[in-house]
């Protein structure tokens, strides 16, 4: 009871905070310092017509390097937390719907990831958002499937040279122009075509890689809680 | 967007906040504490989101509908929204993260249930 009203009260209070400052944010007509400088400049300086791509792997490409960092810290301490502590849950027979969705749709779902990931410099998506839907095909099978997947596999193989050759991509960059992650010096081209925006797309399928194999070896140690087969 | 679904969504956003934290505060079974967790976590990237809109433009894509010579006057602002990107990842890992840690203290104790969770009280 006291808990709940305790709870309450800390709520209210910042419920009346941010209904005081929210009004206080008025709505802008125009960009501000910051955005209309990526917005302006943006596509002639990295020859990606997705803006938000730009800022993410160009402009802001050492961060989405630390971010990368942070997603494997992450899902190795719940791979390794999975291993070294099996939950002893055991992988129960997928219904019949699940089963024979697992068998078609898989397919169809890694197209759309790669299509993701390799347009992202041009349309909306990007290495995020791409490796997560890949990866999610894979849940599909796993969830489709009552075996548990064993130990084997290249997960972290892939995972390690996807992180690798995103640093070995912004060294290029130093051995070339002296520039950490410059985009500029592979040469921009036409923006809108497939094959533009310098070093973007190579950035965006190492981070796709990278992404996809992270997230599957999460699900598969999240299938594999039953310990040592 | 009219003005008063502008002002919604910055609404709908601090109520996701502070739904999810109503839950983290109020709830007993970890997984739902897990479940607020990333409801306010949502909140706070809508949010953000929101604080990049500007009236009557387009996202941040610059394609054959958008002249280049106007792409400043024609788009939301690019910042936000790159930045939302990365807190989604980081609130997925985070969210696998909390979950593992919940399942594994709930199976070491036998319950999911908090206030069962003597050993994290001080």
């Amino acid at each position: 009871m006291i808990r709940t009203l305790g709870s309450l009260i800390i709520l209210l209070a910042l419920g009346a905070v941010a209904a005081a400052v929210i009004p206080d944010l008025q709505m802008h007509e125009e960009l501000q310092e910051t955005g209309y400088a990526y917005a302006s400049r943006g596509m002639d300086d990295t020859g990606s017509s997705n803006l938000v791509t730009a800022v993410i792997v160009a402009y802001r490409g050492l961060d989405t390097l630390g971010e990368v960092v942070v997603l494997f810290c992450a899902s190795t301490a719940v791979v390794l937390i999975l291993t070294l502590y099996p939950i002893g849950l055991k992988a129960s027979e997928p219904s019949r719907i699940v089963a024979f969705t697992a068998k078609i749709l898989p397919a169809p779902i890694l197209l759309f990831g790669v299509y993701f990931i390799a347009h992202s410099h041009i349309s909306p998506g990007g290495g995020f958002p791409g490796g997560t839907v890949i990866a999610s095909a894979f849940l599909l099978v796993m969830l489709g499937s009552s075996s548990v997947p064993d130990g084997r596999g290249r997960l972290p193989a892939i995972e390690s040279l996807a992180g690798l050759s995103f640093g070995l991509l912004g060294f290029w960059g130093i051995m070339t122009v002296g520039q950490f992650l410059n985009n500029a010096f592979l040469g921009t081209g036409t923006p809108g075509t497939l094959v533009s925006a310098g070093l973007i797309p190579l950035i965006s399928i190492a981070i796709g890689a990278k992404v996809a194999s992270e997230f599957s070896g999460v699900f598969k140690a999240f299938r594999n809680t039953g310990g040592k087969i | 967007m009219s003005t008063a679904f502008y002002w919604s969504v910055a609404g709908t956003a601090a109520g996701l906040i502070l739904i999810g934290l109503w839950g983290v505060l109020t709830r007993k079974h970890i997984l739902r504490i897990a479940l607020a967790f990333t409801l306010a976590d949502t909140g706070a990237n809508l949010l953000l989101v929101w604080s990049g809109y500007l009236p009557g433009r387009t996202a941040p894509i610059v394609d054959g509908n958008i002249p280049a010579s106007e792409v400043t006057s024609a788009v939301v602002d690019p910042l936000p929204q790159a930045m939302v990107l990365t807190s989604i990842v980081i609130g997925v890992a985070v969210a696998a993260l909390f979950v593992v840690v919940g399942v594994l203290a709930s199976r070491r104790i036998g319950s999911a249930d908090v206030r069962r969770m003597k050993e994290l009280k001080w």
